[in-house]
């Protein structure tokens, strides 16, 4: 009897709150919509429309954008005068030499930094915080810095390459065949923080016991290292490899600030040439299909890492 | 017992051996820092001396006078930077958590296709529309002013996906518990989801400040007033216009890092988890 009673209640209180809940969920749609509005409307404007006028840009002759009288459509014409312009290949060229330096360097020295922080060392936090300090930092201050160190006459690494017997020290981002070089390593210098703290997480998920199991049959610390450590941190490696050939393709403003494209071309990549086109030449058309260019290099690179994401990265 | 203790030493040295290895790579990274630090306070015949001493021999100011002397942009800049810094963050917290929390707990037609449409956002880097943006900016007259970097930073999917998550974590339970007690959903937002969530709103500020405060290319291209510029490219206009005071570009990119670099020492927790936690982007 009494349980009965109470299951009548309680019922009621379901009933009531189920009509709560409903009159919710009207209000819920429109304020869902009022939520995002904000949201909605900057991602037209800014994302949006950007990306999409990019296909008409592309194939027309926009010269500076007062000119539009004798705007044309040109067709492919653009792509086809990209592909035949030597200075433009000779930019995609490097925009990949750039990416082979870079990729190798960061992800090695990050999972270099990341084991070494994760061993039994002293002074673990102060280490840590030094390793990752040029990641947050300006990157015109970094470049006005380098620039002075790396000073072909007077900066103190050459300096030190004199006292040291080195007559002719390297030129560093003065020299047609260092400038670029000296570029990935200040760049890989001030990325290199986010690669150690990402494999730095992956490393303190491997389980311990594995280890211990491993020790106890015999392993050294390299056999663990490839055999366990390596194996289970590979979605990471693989997420940051892909992540590092995505950033490495948009170096506009390392290579900007460190020495605009030179010495001539030397360290001119594609997107440096996208912006010589645009806000040099003046040559809009020309430019944004540059741009579409690299914009589909970088794209067969996120698409990968979203695959490979959905196989690999599990998000609960 | 012996060789309890000789295991022990053992460990001991290699735990040497490994900080001194950690501490070489620590040193070139802040190396550069303390170069800095140590040349703005040094006149420019010293900067180059050698062998490099850190500790200048007579500390001067006179490379932080320079940058204050009349007729100098640089505190110009910096009060810009500080103001359009500010400004986002306010813009950009209230946008994200408005519409991260609609994704997350609201129901609504079409919010799948919608969160998707707004994903692809993520796959258009920022270096392949500089043209496009700056026809787009030109034709709302945004260029040249403040809210070219302001807008767009505030529209940023990677942290309405973050966001996301976090409101995703918080229970059903808690909500509908507060809809039977007569909230409304903006109560709910205001009273129970923003308090919850500061953690993740406090990683997303100080990410978005940092990156607001160092953002060279948006600056470059979109502000071409030397009086409306950002200080990371009035840093390089100042390099320009001072060729041979390396002092004085030193004592300038100095402040300029200054308040990051104070900001990550007393909050570095919050960098580096939320990093840790998220998988930031690059």
């Amino acid at each position: 009897m009494i349980s009965l009673a109470s299951d009548l209640v309680s019922g009621n209180a379901i009933k009531t709150k189920k009509k709560k809940l409903a009159g919710f969920r009207l209000q819920e749609q429109r304020l869902g919509y009022l939520f995002i509005l904000p949201f909605a409307v900057g991602f037209l404007i800014f994302h949006a429309t950007p990306a999409l006028i990019s296909f008409v840009i592309s194939v027309t002759n926009m010269r500076f954008l007062s000119n539009t009288a004798d705007l044309k459509f040109i067709g492919l014409q653009n792509f086809i005068e990209m592909f035949r312009d030597q200075e433009v290949m000779a930019a995609l060229g490097r925009s990949f030499l750039y990416s082979a330096l870079y990729v190798p360097i960061i992800v090695l020295l990050g999972l270099l930094m990341a084991v070494l922080i994760n061993c039994r060392i002293y002074a673990r936090g102060i280490l840590r915080t030094s390793l990752f300090m040029p990641y947050i930092s300006n990157m015109v201050a970094i470049a006005i810095i380098w620039s002075v160190i790396l000073d072909y006459k007077d900066g103190p690494v050459n300096q030190l390459l004199r006292a040291l017997g080195c007559e002719n020290p390297p030129l560093w981002l003065m020299g047609e065949h260092t400038a670029l070089p000296t570029i990935v390593l200040i760049a890989a210098w001030q990325g290199v923080g986010l690669y150690m703290v990402t494999y730095l997480a992956a490393l303190q998920n491997v389980p311990k016991e594995l280890y211990e199991a491993a020790t106890l049959d015999g392993a050294g610390a390299f056999k663990r290292f490839v055999h366990i450590t390596v194996p289970l941190i590979s979605p990471t490696t693989f997420f940051l490899i892909i992540t590092a050939i995505i950033g490495s393709f948009q170096n506009f403003g390392i290579i900007q600030v460190l020495t605009k494209g030179g010495p001539g071309e030397a360290s001119t990549t594609m997107a440096i040439s996208v912006y010589k086109a645009s806000f040099e030449q003046y040559r809009m058309g020309y430019a944004t299909a540059q741009a579409m260019v690299l914009f589909a290099i970088i794209l067969v690179f996120t698409v990968i890492q979203w695959k490979g994401q959905r196989k690999w990265v599990t998000y609960d | 017992m012996i060789e309890r203790h000789r295991a022990k030493r053992k460990e001991t040295w290699r735990s040497i051996v490994l900080t001194a290895l950690t501490a070489v790579l620590a040193l070139c990274c802040i190396f550069p820092f303390l170069f800095m630090i140590s040349s703005s306070f040094k006149p420019l015949g010293q900067m180059f001396e050698y062998p490099f001493r850190l500790i200048p021999s007579r500390p001067i100011l006179g490379n932080y006078e320079q940058l204050f002397l009349n007729g100098q942009l640089f505190p110009r800049w910096y009060v810009n930077t500080l103001v359009m810094a500010c400004l986002t963050l306010v813009i950009k917290t209230a946008v994200i958590c408005l519409t991260a929390y609609a994704f997350a707990k609201l129901e609504f037609k079409g919010k799948n296709v919608i969160f998707l449409v707004f994903l692809s956002s993520l796959m258009v880097p920022g270096d392949v529309t500089l043209v496009q943006r700056y026809i787009v900016y030109k034709h709302l007259h945004l260029t040249n002013t403040m809210w070219a970097l302001i807008l767009p930073a505030s529209v940023d999917m990677y942290f309405v996906f973050m966001m996301r998550q976090f409101f995703m974590g918080i229970p059903q339970a808690l909500t509908e518990s507060a809809i039977i007690d007569g909230c409304s959903h903006l109560k709910i937002f205001q009273k129970i989801m923003i308090p919850l969530a500061k953690p993740a709103i406090l990683t997303m500020v100080l990410f978005s400040f940092v990156w607001q405060w160092n953002d060279y290319t948006n600056p470059y291209i979109f502000i071409t007033d030397t009086s409306r510029q950002m200080l990371s490219v009035g840093l390089t206009m100042f390099q320009i216009s001072q060729v041979n005071n390396y002092a004085v570009q030193m004592a300038g990119a100095t402040l300029a890092l200054l308040p990051i670099i104070l900001i990550y020492l007393f909050l570095q927790k919050y960098f580096i988890e939320g990093i840790a936690t998220s998988g930031m982007k690059g």
